[in-house]
């Protein structure tokens, strides 16, 4: 057999030659994160998107929040930028701004970014400045013990809320689409493949990219609300969401009583640091 | 009756013609005997048709047993007496083999190739399967009267991709001494009313490769298809488990499509059976601890 016929295996998804070692800090590991945590899962989709994508660790900038996801930044092996609680997408900005020749990742949480960080996320929606928002719903704040999230499911039950959640959740994606964000996808961690794609498409687009990842939080979340071990948890999210937008094209908007996954939104906007850069230094 | 038989059959039909028709659920096997049936009953033949479809749903082995001429009492045929055997599949006219007379039968099979999912056992990438690999052209010079060809590409050329078993009608109405004619009405009468033209087109077009094609005995219009000579690759893997990293959440193990991972009694996973493993990377990709790392290794077997 010649060597150009040589089957494929996972070749077409570049698995064969990623190894997760090379961008991660290893003296820091193993990591903090609970046994069958999702949030492994999502990193390991972001390092693969990367790896994909051929980013320099030195062109990379990775900045995050306070919170479990907050973690992440830590473990990655590349210019890391632990901020302060809700506030990852306003120091992204900054740094967008000053270095447009780096490749600026935000890695939120639910709790982070949508309750903390909301107003930060609508107006980076809103300025379309070139950056990558990957944010980990596990629907809990789970650092501190499992409290409501403004995307907790109804009649959860947290630390918060011993009766059930009353609230109504957040669908992060239609807020990020709405207040202008150019693109939009949910996956769930169980896809990695899938996932890798969807923030691998993330990266490349020229704007402001809101990547939402399904996770799992097993050992708070789950256990209070009786969802069992990662691997049910994970099964369960599969058959509650839909599962044909898997394209790298948007193909279905919003629809009520669903929740679709892949490119759920994808915008043409000029990027703000663009038009600002156009504009020139301020006459004094 | 017997007069009739005798205007149309003068002397070679007091002994029964034995059909077997052999294919997958789905393909139209019934049908073919259905029209073959018909067409005999029409011609005031006695007939007698017996078939097994009913485990097979699709795509598993279906057989119709159809005799006709003479006095009938059986309505199966017994192994090495059937005169025509049309197999629409590849390995079930393998299967039935058999059943052909030794000396005189009559072989049409479709060369298509339907693989069944017990032939995919082994789920490595480029794995060999379990289907038949014996030489298609080989097995056909040693049978004298047989014709392999390609019925489902000429049937969709025909227009009707489905109406392949009338293409293997059409060859088989040249090995029987029924007017084409009279073949067409009952085949008008068969089938869906939408698809009439396209199954007389496919019709013509196995009459016409069977008659182009009988002269020069054995037929074979079909390409190659189940030669294995080349070398074949194949992937080891070899799985890399880094036992400080894992936390036992037990994901890898739940979700192996294999089944060869397990906790040990520190509650670490280890691969308890190596063969088992095709190198799929699912345990890669949902450990959330990295702990596991996939490595393939290409192997060349001859």
């Amino acid at each position: 057999m010649s060597k150009e016929n040589i089957p494929l295996t996972n070749n077409e998804d570049g698995a064969d030659n990623f190894d997760i070692r090379d961008y991660l800090r290893l003296d820091l590991f193993p990591h903090f994160m609970c046994p069958g945590c999702g949030h492994g899962i999502a990193m390991r989709a972001l390092l693969w998107a990367i790896h994909e994508l051929g980013i320099d660790k030195n062109q990379l900038a990775v900045v995050s929040g306070i919170g479990c996801s907050g973690r992440i930044s830590a473990y990655i092996d590349a210019n890391t930028f632990h901020t302060t609680h809700g506030r990852p997408i306003a120091f992204a900005t900054g740094l967008k701004l000053a270095r447009p020749d780096l490749h600026v990742i935000v890695v939120t949480g639910d709790g982070d970014c949508l309750a903390i960080g909301g107003n930060h996320l609508i107006h980076a929606c809103r300025r379309n400045l070139d950056i990558t928002c990957v944010m980990l719903n596990n629907e809990t704040y789970g650092m501190t013990g499992g409290q409501v999230s403004p995307t907790t499911s109804d009649d959860r039950f947290t630390t918060t809320t011993p009766t059930g959640n009353i609230e109504p959740a957040f669908d992060p994606c239609a807020l990020a689409e709405g207040a202008g964000a150019t693109f939009v996808g949910r996956e769930l961690t169980l896809q990695c493949p899938s996932l890798k794609n969807l923030i691998r498409e993330g990266i490349s687009h020229p704007g402001f990219s809101f990547i939402e990842v399904l996770s799992d939080c097993t050992e708070i979340y789950g256990r209070k609300n009786d969802l069992g071990e990662s691997a049910e948890m994970i099964m369960k999210q599969k058959s509650a969401y839909r599962s044909e937008n898997y394209g790298l094209e948007p193909k279905e908007m919003f629809q009520p009583g669903t929740v679709s996954t892949g490119i759920l939104h994808k915008g043409d906007r000029v990027e703000y640091g663009e038009s600002l850069r156009s504009k020139g230094p301020a006459k004094t | 009756m017997k007069r009739q038989l005798e205007e149309t059959f003068p002397s070679n039909m007091t002994e029964p013609s034995n059909v077997l028709v052999v294919g997958v659920g789905g393909q139209g096997v019934i049908m073919i005997s259905k029209v073959l049936t018909i067409l005999c009953q029409q011609q005031g033949l006695e007939v007698k048709q017996s078939e097994v479809h009913g485990m097979a749903k699709r795509g598993g082995s279906v057989f119709s047993h159809v005799r006709f001429g003479g006095h009938i009492y059986s309505p199966t045929i017994p192994q090495g007496e059937a005169d025509i055997l049309v197999a629409l599949e590849w390995a079930e006219g393998l299967r039935w083999l058999p059943y052909l007379k030794a000396e005189g039968g009559t072989f049409l099979v479709d060369t298509q190739q339907i693989v069944p999912p017990f032939a995919c056992r082994d789920r490595r990438i480029n794995a060999r399967r379990g289907y038949v690999d014996k030489n298609m052209t080989e097995l056909i010079r040693q049978i004298p009267n047989s014709l392999a060809l390609d019925a489902v590409s000429m049937a969709t050329d025909a227009g009707v991709p489905k109406a392949a078993n009338t293409v293997l009608l059409g060859a088989l109405s040249t090995a029987l001494h029924f007017a084409p004619e009279a073949w067409k009405k009952v085949i008008e009468d068969t089938v869906p009313a939408k698809t009439i033209a396209g199954n007389l087109l496919a019709f013509e077009a196995g009459r016409d490769t069977s008659l182009a094609l009988d002269e020069e005995i054995p037929a074979v219009s079909h390409q190659e298809k189940t030669d294995i000579t080349e070398d074949v690759c194949h992937y080891n893997a070899q799985l890399e488990i880094n036992e400080a990293w894992c936390k036992s959440c037990d994901i890898c193990v739940r979700f192996c499509p294999e089944c060869c991972l397990r906790l040990d009694e520190q509650q670490i996973v280890e691969l308890f059976e190596p063969d088992l493993c095709t190198g799929c990377r699912m345990c890669e990709w949902l450990c959330p601890d990295f702990a596991i790392n996939v490595h393939l290794e290409t192997v060349f077997e001859t």
